[in-house]
């Protein structure tokens, strides 16, 4: 039992660890955010056939190193790429316009096509039309917990459930912080994984615990 | 006969299973088709309609006389008349330096998100440059995509004015909200069908004003024949008018066949009555009609009949549609900076089918690895439930396709996890028959076991359960892809697993 103690104080100080480590970085260098939620610089080249996303990306490895660029498909008949980098200097238009042209046999012209800005998306612009729809969600999972487990004590439960659910997110944001994993399209349904699992794990928990009981009302 | 039923199951799932992943062709024309529903997909797989609406940067000549009041009809003037009348002429930014600030960037953005949840698009991604006030959004290319667009752009300005004096009376403010509404007609044969209203309900101040409006704005001193003259021009005007805003950009001639309408009318109601005022309703600076009012409106509501009684299905969709654009516009509020569509383009998404095919051969790897685990730990009912999981698999896969369920990314985690419940549901049941196989009969060691698996499974999964089903509801494509997915994968864990996995089992039980 005392080791089973430990082993639990251990696991919630790394938890604790992770959750400050994550705050500081927050704090101090905020979230990484995926190219398509940063602010970056755009060009958009009519090709005017098919092309291949991967001929484009061969391109742009040699005229826009060390940076991470995203290619796009424009229109229905696919015959313009999308180009967005962090920042894309004239230069670089210009030997990417070269390049396409070379490879595409196209004619196009540096002075006819703009580098246009693109804003950065909100973290919270992300986040916010979710957050509705968990607390609805989590505020009737919380009802059935309390009718389910009264035996547990209703008010334990349902501060157990919240704490433990809040701990979970937060760890997850925790480890994107530190590990400086892109927020972006993956971070939603890595929360909603988190929040299945974690109400699987308090569920099963809980489950437990009301047998226990059961069993010593039962000798009782 | 106990085993040609096991490998009729078994067969059955496999052929299920081809289906599924392989598709079943036939040659239409010279090429072949796959008859199997083809799945659909979200903004985030699929592509998007990307927007950018960028500040309105032009001015516009205006012409005013020595009061310094704007003169409207200026068309025709030369710069002699100009002159000749003492007008001067002024160029004056659309968007003056003044009102370009960030506060006012933040609220059209604002105001286009209402839009966008109003005309129902709630998967769309919005960003807005707060130095230069340009915003993009990105949302779902559907057959709406192209109406939404169009009422991005457009301000929404609202005014009730004085024809005569130009005073403005009623805006935005006013407005509590719009809607849709319907009304049959049935006056005559000729308009006999439904009409399609424009509701516009007035807040308390805006009630109050449009009361006094009506009060003042009334038709005065009519004989009991000029009144009912008054009373069909008035119904007639508003028709009128609301023709007016159908045919605007497209029906030049109609247009000018109404204009002649309503000056032949106005010149008839001068006639009969000299002293009477008239108030003009503007949308966006577009005068949508000039009328007067029969009676005081104490309703604070007010409905504008768009276009005329029609009994044709797609005329009244044409209507209702039209509404809609105009109550989505005056609802959402008054787009404080005029703003230009620059860009209107269809991004496809960068996630490639190689991507997709990566993530693919890793699951399926993962799934293999379980598997073969499963075989060795349960032997030949592990072999069963392997063929069974993979079936379970396909038919997720066509039930998905079937039931429209559009796939997210978060969908595709969806497919993760019930792959994983099946997997631990599985391992449950083989393993209850495992443990109670001594024990009792064979044909009870599965019976028993399978409701203890599903006894001791859902009874844990309930709140995932309530979870999911919340958020099908919830008005967010990617939210409600999830639960969807997850919600149609539990249901068929539950059936197939107690009509396929659960007989099987029994049958191959019952055998030894």
């Amino acid at each position: 039992m005392e080791k089973k103690n430990n082993k639990m104080k251990i696991i919630v100080l790394l938890i604790a660890i992770i959750i400050i480590a994550g705050i500081i970085v927050v704090a101090t260098s905020g979230f990484n955010f995926e190219l398509a939620y940063q602010p970056s610089k755009k060009v958009e080249l009519y090709i005017g056939k098919e092309f291949e996303i991967s001929d484009i990306k061969q391109i742009t490895n040699e005229v826009i190193q060390n940076q991470e660029v995203l290619i796009q498909k424009v229109e229905v008949f696919e015959d313009t790429v999308s180009i967005i980098s962090n920042d894309i200097t004239e230069e670089q238009k210009n030997n990417l316009i070269t390049k396409i042209n070379e490879k595409y046999q196209t004619e196009l012209s540096a002075e006819e096509i703009e580098i246009t800005s693109i804003a950065h998306m909100r973290g919270r612009d992300i986040i916010k039309p979710y957050i509705v729809s968990f607390i609805i969600a989590t505020a009737i999972i919380l009802l059935y917990m309390a009718i389910r487990y009264y035996k547990l004590n209703s008010i334990k439960v349902i501060v157990k459930t919240i704490l433990i659910l809040a701990v979970a997110e937060a760890l997850l944001f925790s480890i994107i912080a530190i590990t400086r994993l892109p927020i972006g399209r993956l971070t939603i349904p890595m929360m909603l994984i988190v929040y299945i699992l974690t109400l699987l794990g308090i569920t099963n928990k809980f489950e437990k615990n009301l047998e226990i009981k059961k069993i010593e009302e039962e000798k009782n | 006969m106990k085993k040609v039923k096991i490998l009729t199951t078994i067969l059955a799932v496999v052929l299920v299973s081809m289906i599924a992943f392989l598709g079943i062709y036939s040659q239409v024309q010279n090429r072949m088709e796959n008859k199997v529903k083809d799945y659909s997909y979200t903004m985030n797989l699929k592509g998007a309609r990307q927007v950018k609406l960028k500040v309105n940067e032009e001015s516009t000549t205006v012409i005013k006389d020595e009061n310094g009041a704007e003169i409207e009809e200026t068309e025709e003037l030369t710069d002699e008349q100009i002159a000749e009348k003492g007008y001067s002429k002024e160029e004056v930014q659309n968007n003056p330096q003044e009102i370009l600030t960030l506060d006012n960037y933040k609220k059209s953005k604002e105001i286009i998100e209402k839009r966008l949840k109003k005309l129902n698009v709630d998967d769309y991604n919005i960003r807005l440059d707060e130095q230069t006030g340009d915003i993009i959004i990105e949302f779902t290319e559907n057959d709406n995509t192209d109406k939404v667009v169009s009422n991005l752009s457009t301000t929404g300005k609202f005014e009730i004015i004085d024809s005569e004096t130009k005073e403005v009376l009623m805006t935005n403010d006013d407005i509590k909200s719009s809607s849709v509404m319907y009304g049959s007609s049935s006056t005559t044969a000729a308009n006999a069908g439904t009409n399609v209203y424009l509701n516009i309900e007035f807040n308390k101040d805006g009630a109050k004003k449009l009361e006094d409006i009506s009060n003042k704005y009334v038709e005065t001193e009519e004989t009991s024949d000029s009144n009912t003259t008054s009373e069909e021009t008035s119904t007639e005007e508003e028709t009128t008018d609301t023709e007016d805003i159908e045919t605007e950009s497209t029906d030049t001639e109609e247009d000018a066949t109404d204009t002649e309408n309503t000056e032949t009318e106005s010149t008839d109601t001068e006639e009969d009555t000299t002293t009477e005022k008239e108030i003009t309703m503007k949308v966006d600076d577009q005068e949508i009609m000039t009328t007067s009012f029969d009676e005081p409106l104490r309703t604070g509501q007010l409905q504008l009949s768009i276009g005329q009684a029609s009994t044709d299905k797609e005329t009244l969709n044409g209507y209702v549609d039209q509404a809609l654009s105009m109550a989505t516009v005056l609802d959402s509020g008054n787009i404080p900076i005029k703003y230009d569509i620059a860009e209107n383009e269809y991004i496809s998404t960068d996630i490639t089918e190689d991507n997709i095919q990566i993530i693919g051969y890793v699951a399926i790897a993962i799934i293999a690895v379980a598997l073969i685990i499963l075989c060795i730990r349960y032997k030949t009912n592990g072999i069963i439930g392997a063929i069974l999981y993979i079936g379970l698999f396909a038919i997720y896969s066509l039930l998905i396709r079937y039931t429209n369920v559009e796939i997210s990314l978060e969908g595709l985690f969806a497919i993760g996890v019930i792959l994983i419940l099946e997997y631990i549901f599985m391992n449950k049941i083989l393993n209850g028959i495992n443990k109670e196989k001594e024990e009792n009969n064979k044909d009870i060691v599965v019976k028993e076991a399978v409701k203890t698996a599903y006894k001791e499974f859902f009874i844990k999964i309930i709140p995932i359960i309530i979870a999911i089903i919340a958020f099908c509801f919830m008005n967010l494509t990617p939210l409600s892809s999830f639960g969807m997915m997850m919600f149609w994968g539990i249901a068929l864990i539950a059936i197939y697993n107690f009509v396929i996995v659960g007989t099987i089992l029994k049958i191959k039980a019952e055998k030894k």
